[in-house]
C-alpha cells in the first residue's frame, strides 16, 4: 500500500511541473506543446506575418501523442508556450490480465500494475502477439500530464 | 477470334465491315469496351488486311468504322512494309491519297484528316527506295488539287495533305516507325533539299489565288478556309528547323528535333528562321510579306462583319506568319550591310504599328472590350525583331517613318501597359502582365549583349534617353504598387528569399534598363531613396508609415539588382556599366554616384541601431530587404580583392576603369572598408538579439550575409580584429536570447565565428581563439553527462532545449574544421566523446537528440579523419564503433506503438535520417585509406580500416528493412558503401563470416533486380571487382574467395551453389530475359567477363544446353 500512496505522491510532484514555457520560435518539427491543454507532438510549423510589416507568428500543427488527434494553433514567435514534459520510461513485459492491464517490471524489481492496453485493437494484437509468442518484450511508457501510455515495443530476447 | 484473312468475297467483306462497324459504336456508347476494343484491334494487327479497310472506307455509313479502318491500314502496312511488293505499296499511298481528295467535301472531316495523314506517313515510310520519278507522280495530283482545279475543297484537302507531310517529316512531331533515327533524319534532310521550297510555293500560289474573292466579299466565303490552311501551312515550313544552310553542319541525330516548343518566344534565345539564301526569291524578292501585310490589312476592317472577329482563324494564322517573318534572319538576306534585312523588318513593322499605335488608345480600346491579340501579337514582334537586330538598326526602323526611335517608341509603349497594369492592379495572366513581360523581354534581348561585352557606344544617344525615361517611370510604379500592397495581408508568400525570386527575372531586366542609362538612373534612384527616408524620419511616431516602409522595401530591392550582380557561388564583378560609364576624379570619390548611393543606403540601415529607431521603421520585413541589400552590396564591393577582376576583364581592351577603381579603393580596406564591416556586424548582432523569433530575418542574417563574409580571408583578418565581432562571439558564448535562435542557425552562427579564426594571426591562437568560443559548450556536455539524475532531469523540455541548441553548435563548430583549428577542434569533440554515448543512452527515445548526436559525430568525423595521427584514429573508430553498437542496440526490433499514422511515419522518416547518417560515417571512415595527411601509418596502431568498416556496416545492415530502402537517397547511399567496399576491399570481404557474408550477397542480390539503373550498375561493378579479384588471385595460385566461390554445405547438410556461378546464372537471366535499361549494357558486360572466366565450366555447359 504504501509503496502505491508514494507513487501518488510521485505523481503530484511531477504534476507541479508537468509544463515548461518555452519561445515559440524555438519550437520546431518534431517538438513538444501543449494545445488546448494536451501534450502534443509538432509535424508542422510554418511561419507568417502579423501584416506585411507586422511580427512573426508561428503556425503549429501538431498530433495528441495520446489520441493522435490532429491540433492547430498560431502563436506570436516572440510568445511563450507552454511544452510538456515527455517521459519515457522502458519496463520488462511481465504478464497481460484479462481485464486489459499489464504488468511491468520495474528496475527497482517491483511491479507496476495499473497500466491499461492500449484499445485499439492493431496496436492490442502487436502487444499480445509478441507475448504470446514467448519473446522477451519491454515496452516503453510514455507518460506526460498525468496520462501514460504504451508507446514502443521491444523484442529484446532475439539474440540470446 | 477469327483473323481478316485478305482473300474474302464480297459477304465476308461485308460481315466484317458490320463487325467493325457495330464495335466502333458500341465503343462510342460504352458497351463492353473492352471486346469492341479486340474487334477493332485485331483488324490492324491482322496479316493483310488491305481490301476489307478499303472496302469498309468505301462503303460504311459508319463515321467511326472508316477511322478504324484507316487505323489499321496504317498499322499493317507499317507493320508489313518489308514484304509488301512495290505495286502494294504504290496502290495503298494513292488509294489513301485519292480517298482524301475525292471525299474532301464530305461530312465528319476527321476521317479524311485521318486517312490523308495515313497517305503521308506511308509516304515517309517508302520515302526513300521511292525514285523521284514516282514521288512527281504523286505530287503532281498533289499539286493539281492545291492549285484550284478541282474546286475549294479539293485545294484544301490538298494543303492539308502536304501540312501533314511536313508535320511527318519534322524529327519532333514525326509518329514511329519502329526505325532507327537516322531513318527520320534522312527523310527530314531529303525534304528540306528537295521538296520544302516547292511546297511553299504551291501554298503561296493556292492562297494568292483565292486573296481577291476575299478581299471583294463581305461576308465569309469558302476560300477562306483554304487561305487560312495555307497560312497555316506556310507558318509550319517557316517552323521548319532548317538545317542545310547554317554553319553548324554536323549533326546529332540524337538530339535532333528537340526543343521548339511553343513557348519558345518567351526565352532569350528566340527561335530564328534561318532558311538560307536559296528561299531568297520565295520570301523576299517575290513580295510575298507584302501581300501577306495587304492581306491583313485587307482583314481588319472586316472585324465588324458577320464570320470575321480579330481571333478568327484567318486573322489568327496571318498574325502568327508575320510574327514568323519578324524572326526570319541568315542567308536568306544577301549581305549587302544589312540593307535588306533593313527593309523587310522595315515592311513589317509599318504593318505592325498598325495593331498597338498609339499605345494608348489602343490600350484604352482593350480595356473597353477589344480583344487583346493585336497588342500580344504586336509584343511577340518587337521581341522578335529585337532578337535579330543590334539596338542601333532596331532603333533606326522607325526613324524613316516617324520623328522618333524605336527604342523611343518601345518605352511609351511599354510605361503604357504598366501605367494599365497598375491602374487596374488586376491579378496575374491578364494581357497587361503578359504585355509587360514580352516587353521587358525585348529589352533584355536588345540590352543584354551590352551588358556583357562593354561597348559604350552600342546604345544611340536617344535610346539611352528612352531607357533613362523608362526606368523612370518603372521606379515610379513599382513604388506606387508598393504603397497601394502595404497592408495586403493575403498570401503566405511574403517571405523575402520567395518573393525575390518570384521577382527576380523581372528585377534583372529592370537593372538592365537602368545600366543602359546609368549616369541618370542612379541619381533617380539617391533620390528616391533619401526621400522616402526623411518621410520617415519626420513622420515618425506621428502617423502610420507602413507604405513608406513597403516602398524603401521595393527600393532596396530594385537598387541591389542595379548596382550589383548575382554572384552564384563565384565573386561578382562590378556592372560594367557602372565600370566604365562614370568618369570620376579620384579626388572627389565621395561624390561618386555609385558611392553616393551606397553610403545612403547604408547610413540609413545603420539607424537601426538606435532602439527607438528600431521599434518605429525598422520592421522585420524592412530588416529582411536590408540584410539581403547589404549580403548583395558587400560581395561585389566591399573590400573587393580587385586584382583577380581586372585582369579577367581588361583582357582584350585597355580601358582605364578609374571609375571601378576609385570604388572598390573607398569601400577597400584601408578606407571606408572596415567602417562599413563595423556597421555590418552591428547590424547583424542587433537582428540576432532584437528581433525575437524572426526566423527569416535571422536565417538571412546567418546564412546570407554572415556566412558570406568569413568565405574570403582578408575579410576574416579584418574581422577579428573588429570589436563588434568579438562582441558577437562574446554573445554568441553568453547571451541568452542567442540560445532562443532557431537551432540551425545556431549552429550556422557556430561555423562562421570558427570560419573567422583563419583570420587570426597564428595557429596557435586561433585555436586559443576556437577553444574560448566553444570550449563552455564542450563543459556543459561534459557536466550535464555527469549529473547523476541525468536520467531524471534529460527529458524535462528546457534541458532538451539546451542540450540540443548545445550539439548544433558543436557540430557546426565540427563543420568549419580547417587546418589551422583542426586540433582544436578534434580536442573539442575529443573530451565529449563518452558524453556523446552517455546522451545516446539517455535519449534514445528522443530521435531529434538522437539525430543531432550523430550528425554531430559525422561532421567531426568528415572534418577530423583525415589529419589524425595513428593513435587518434585508433580512439576515433573505437568510439564510432561503440556508438554504432549502442544506437543498433537501442533500435533493433522496436515497434512503434501509435494510432497516428503521421506519426508512424515520422518515426520511420526519423530512422531513414540516422541510418543515413550511419552510413556517411563509414564513408568518412573509408576515406581515410585513401586520403591521409598524417605523419605514420595508422597500421601501427592495427587498425584496419576496411575491417572496421566491414564490421561497422555489419551492425548497420540489419537495421535497414526493405521499406527504408524505399528511400531513394537512404538506397543510394547504401548502395555506393557497398559497392566501395567490395570494389577495394574483396580480401576482407572473403575472410568475413558466413553470416555477414550471406547477408551481403543477399542485399547484392536485391540490388541487382532494382528499379533504379544507378543502384543497379553500382552492384555489377561491385560483382566485377569480386570476380576480377577471384580470377586473379586463383591465376597466382592463390585461394581467393575460397569456399564462398565454391559452394558450401550449410547447417542442413545441403549443398549450395558458389556465389560466383549463382551472380553469373542470375546475370545472365538479367540479360537475356527482362527488361533492363540500355545504359547498364556496358558495366553488366564488365562484370559478365570475369564471372564467366572464373566459372568457365558452367557456362559452357549453359551454353549448350
Amino acid at each position: 500500500m504504501s509503496d502505491e500512496e508514494h507513487q501518488f505522491e510521485s505523481k503530484a510532484d511531477a504534476g507541479a511541473s508537468k509544463t515548461y514555457p518555452q519561445q515559440a520560435g524555438t519550437i520546431r518539427k518534431n517538438g513538444y506543446i501543449v494545445i488546448k491543454n494536451r501534450p502534443c507532438k509538432v509535424v508542422e510549423v510554418s511561419t507568417s506575418k502579423t501584416g506585411k510589416h507586422g511580427h512573426a507568428k508561428c503556425h503549429f500543427v501538431a498530433i495528441d501523442i495520446f489520441t493522435s488527434k490532429k491540433l492547430e494553433d498560431i502563436v506570436p514567435s516572440s510568445h511563450n508556450c507552454d511544452v510538456p514534459h515527455v517521459n519515457r520510461t522502458d519496463y520488462q513485459l511481465i504478464d497481460i490480465s484479462e481485464d486489459g492491464f499489464v504488468s511491468l517490471l520495474t528496475e527497482n524489481g517491483n511491479t507496476k500494475d495499473d497500466l491499461k492496453l492500449p484499445t485499439d485493437d492493431s496496436l492490442l494484437t502487436q502487444i499480445k502477439d509478441g507475448f504470446a509468442e514467448g519473446k522477451d518484450l519491454v515496452v516503453s511508457v510514455m507518460s506526460a500530464m498525468g496520462e501514460e501510455q504504451i508507446c514502443a515495443l521491444k523484442d529484446i530476447g532475439g539474440k540470446n | 477470334m477469327q483473323g481478316f484473312t485478305p482473300n474474302t468475297d464480297f459477304s465476308e467483306l461485308h460481315s466484317t465491315m458490320r463487325a467493325i462497324e457495330l464495335a466502333s459504336n458500341s465503343i462510342q456508347m460504352q458497351i463492353s469496351p473492352a471486346a469492341s476494343e479486340a474487334i477493332i484491334l485485331s483488324l490492324g494487327q491482322s496479316s493483310q488486311p488491305y481490301k476489307t479497310c478499303q472496302f469498309i472506307l468505301e462503303n460504311s455509313l459508319v463515321a467511326t468504322a472508316r477511322f478504324q479502318a484507316a487505323a489499321a491500314i496504317r498499322e499493317a502496312a507499317i507493320r508489313e512494309w518489308g514484304f509488301l511488293n512495290a505495286d502494294d505499296k504504290r496502290s495503298l499511298i494513292s488509294f489513301c491519297l485519292c480517298y482524301a481528295m475525292q471525299h474532301a467535301s464530305s461530312p465528319d472531316s476527321y476521317v479524311q484528316a485521318k486517312v490523308s495523314s495515313v497517305a503521308a506517313q506511308l509516304m515517309k515510310r517508302g520515302w526513300l527506295e521511292v525514285v523521284a520519278a514516282e514521288k512527281e507522280t504523286l505530287f503532281y495530283q498533289v499539286n493539281q488539287a492545291i492549285l484550284g482545279i478541282h474546286g475549294v475543297d479539293v485545294q484544301f484537302a490538298g494543303i492539308k495533305f502536304l501540312e501533314s507531310l511536313v508535320s511527318e517529316f519534322s524529327p519532333s512531331t514525326s509518329s514511329a516507325m519502329g526505325l532507327p533515327r537516322e531513318f527520320h533524319e534522312q527523310c527530314r534532310r531529303s525534304l528540306e533539299r528537295d521538296y520544302m521550297k516547292t511546297f511553299y510555293q504551291w501554298t503561296q500560289e493556292a492562297a494568292s489565288s483565292v486573296t481577291n474573292r476575299i478581299i471583294e466579299s463581305d461576308s465569309v466565303v469558302p476560300e477562306v478556309k483554304v487561305c487560312t490552311a495555307a497560312l497555316d501551312l506556310m507558318l509550319q515550313i517557316l517552323n521548319w528547323d532548317f538545317r542545310s544552310n547554317t554553319s553548324d553542319t554536323k549533326i546529332n541525330v540524337f538530339s535532333a528535333g528537340v526543343g521548339q516548343d511553343g513557348d519558345s518566344f518567351r526565352r532569350p534565345e528566340c527561335h530564328l528562321v534561318q532558311p538560307g539564301s536559296d528561299w531568297r526569291d520565295v520570301l523576299i524578292l517575290s513580295g510575298h510579306v507584302g501581300w501577306l501585310l495587304s492581306l491583313y490589312a485587307a482583314l481588319r476592317p472586316k472585324f465588324t462583319y458577320e464570320g470575321y472577329w480579330l481571333d478568327c482563324p484567318i486573322a489568327v494564322s496571318a498574325r502568327k506568319l508575320i510574327v514568323q517573318f519578324c524572326s526570319l534572319t541568315g542567308t536568306v538576306f544577301l549581305s549587302d550591310d544589312g540593307k535588306m534585312h533593313e527593309r523587310h523588318l522595315l515592311q513589317l513593322l509599318s504593318g505592325i504599328l498598325e495593331w498597338v499605335d498609339p499605345p494608348d488608345a489602343v490600350s484604352k480600346a482593350i480595356e473597353n472590350g477589344k480583344s487583346d491579340s493585336e497588342m500580344i501579337d504586336g509584343c511577340r514582334a518587337i521581341l522578335a525583331i529585337a532578337n535579330v537586330t543590334t539596338p542601333c538598326v532596331f532603333d533606326n526602323l522607325l526613324k524613316s517613318m516617324r520623328a522618333i526611335g524605336t527604342l523611343t517608341f518601345l518605352s511609351m509603349w511599354m510605361s503604357e501597359v504598366i501605367k494599365v497594369l497598375i491602374t487596374r492592379n488586376t491579378e496575374d495572366g491578364t494581357w497587361s502582365w503578359e504585355a509587360r513581360d514580352i516587353l521587358l523581354d525585348t529589352w533584355t534581348a536588345l540590352l543584354m549583349p551590352i551588358n556583357t561585352i562593354t561597348v559604350n557606344d552600342l546604345l544611340p544617344s536617344e535610346g539611352i534617353k528612352a531607357a533613362a525615361n523608362l526606368f523612370g517611370f518603372i521606379v515610379e510604379c513599382e513604388l506606387r504598387m508598393a504603397s497601394a500592397s502595404a497592408f495586403n495581408d493575403e498570401g503566405d508568400s511574403d517571405y523575402l528569399r520567395a518573393s525575390i525570386s518570384a521577382m527576380d527575372e523581372r528585377l534583372s531586366s529592370y537593372a538592365l534598363i537602368a545600366r543602359a542609362s546609368i549616369d541618370v538612373t542612379i541619381p533617380l534612384l539617391t533620390h528616391v531613396f533619401s526621400e522616402r527616408v526623411t518621410r520617415l524620419n519626420q513622420g515618425r511616431g506621428i502617423i502610420d508609415l507602413t507604405e513608406t516602409m513597403e516602398e524603401l522595401y521595393s527600393l532596396m530591392l530594385i537598387i541591389g539588382h542595379v548596382i550589383a550582380d548575382e554572384g552564384e557561388g563565384e565573386m561578382p564583378l562590378v556592372p560594367n556599366a557602372i565600370q566604365t560609364q562614370f568618369v570620376v576624379n579620384s579626388v572627389e570619390a565621395d561624390k561618386h554616384p555609385v558611392i553616393l548611393l551606397s553610403s545612403t543606403i547604408i547610413k540609413f540601415a545603420e539607424q537601426c541601431l538606435n532602439p527607438e529607431m528600431r521599434d518605429s521603421v525598422f520592421s522585420p520585413r524592412l530588416m529582411e530587404s536590408i540584410i539581403w541589400f547589404l549580403a548583395r552590396w558587400s560581395s561585389t564591393y566591399l573590400m573587393s580583392s580587385d586584382g583577380i577582376g581586372e585582369k579577367i576583364l581588361d583582357s582584350g581592351h585597355h580601358y582605364e576603369h578609374s571609375s571601378k577603381k576609385v570604388l572598390l579603393s573607398f569601400f577597400g580596406e584601408h578606407n571606408q572598408g572596415r567602417v562599413i564591416l563595423d556597421i555590418i556586424v552591428r547590424i547583424s548582432l542587433i537582428t540576432l538579439t532584437s528581433y525575437p523569433g524572426e526566423k527569416d530575418l535571422q536565417g538571412l542574417t546567418c546564412y546570407m550575409l554572415l556566412h558570406s563574409l568569413v568565405q574570403q580571408r582578408h575579410i576574416c583578418v579584418q574581422l577579428v580584429a573588429l570589436n563588434s565581432w568579438h562582441e558577437l562571439a562574446n554573445a554568441f558564448s553568453t547571451e541568452k536570447t542567442l540560445f532562443l535562435l532557431d537551432i540551425s542557425h545556431q549552429r550556422s552562427l557556430a561555423q562562421t565565428l570558427v570560419r573567422s579564426a583563419s583570420g587570426v594571426r597564428n595557429s596557435e591562437e586561433s585555436s586559443q581563439y576556437v577553444r574560448n568560443l566553444m570550449g563552455h559548450i564542450a563543459t556543459y556536455i561534459v557536466e550535464m553527462s555527469s549529473k547523476s539524475n541525468l536520467k531524471n532531469v534529460a527529458q524535462q523540455p528546457d534541458i532538451l532545449l539546451s542540450v540540443s541548441c548545445m550539439l548544433e553548435r558543436l557540430r557546426g563548430a565540427a563543420s568549419a574544421s580547417e587546418p589551422r583549428t583542426q586540433k582544436a577542434i578534434y580536442e573539442l569533440g575529443f573530451s565529449v566523446m563518452n558524453p556523446i554515448l552517455v546522451l545516446l543512452e539517455v535519449y534514445k527515445h528522443e530521435s531529434a537528440v538522437v539525430y543531432l548526436l550523430l550528425k554531430f559525430v559525422v561532421d567531426w568525423v568528415d572534418g577530423q579523419i583525415t589529419y589524425l595521427e595513428a593513435q587518434e584514429t585508433a580512439a576515433v573508430v573505437n568510439f564510432c564503433m561503440r556508438l554504432l553498437q549502442l544506437y543498433s542496440s537501442h533500435n533493433i526490433g522496436k515497434i512503434s506503438l501509435s494510432l497516428s499514422s503521421s506519426l508512424l511515419s515520422e518515426a520511420q522518416t526519423d530512422k531513414y535520417k540516422d541510418l543515413r547518417a550511419l552510413l556517411q560515417l563509414l564513408s568518412s571512415l573509408c576515406s581515410k585509406d585513401m586520403i591521409d595527411f598524417s605523419s605514420d601509418s595508422i597500421e601501427a596502431q592495427g587498425t584496419n580500416i576496411s575491417q572496421v568498416v566491414y564490421f561497422g556496416l555489419h551492425i548497420v545492415t540489419p537495421l535497414i528493412s526493405m521499406d527504408l530502402l524505399k528511400y531513394p537517397k537512404l538506397c543510394h547511399d547504401y548502395f555506393s558503401l557497398l559497392s566501395h567496399l567490395l570494389e577495394v576491399y574483396p580480401e576482407t570481404f572473403a575472410q568475413l563470416n558466413s553470416e555477414a557474408f550471406n547477408h551481403i550477397l543477399g542485399t547484392l542480390d536485391f540490388g541487382l533486380h532494382h528499379q533504379d539503373v544507378d543502384v543497379v550498375s553500382k552492384c555489377l561493378r561491385a560483382l566485377q571487382a569480386l570476380a576480377s579479384y577471384h580470377y586473379k588471385e586463383t591465376g597466382n595460385g592463390n585461394i581467393g574467395l575460397g569456399a564462398h566461390a565454391m559452394g558450401l554445405k550449410d547447417s542442413s547438410g545441403e549443398v549450395q551453389e558458389g556465389l560466383l556461378s549463382r551472380f553469373l546464372r542470375s546475370l545472365l537471366q538479367l540479360l537475356f530475359f527482362e527488361d533492363y535499361s540500355s545504359d547498364l549494357i556496358s558495366v553488366a558486360a564488365d562484370a559478365l567477363l570475369p564471372l564467366i572466366l572464373c566459372e568457365k565450366g558452367l557456362y559452357q555447359v549453359n551454353d549448350s544446353s
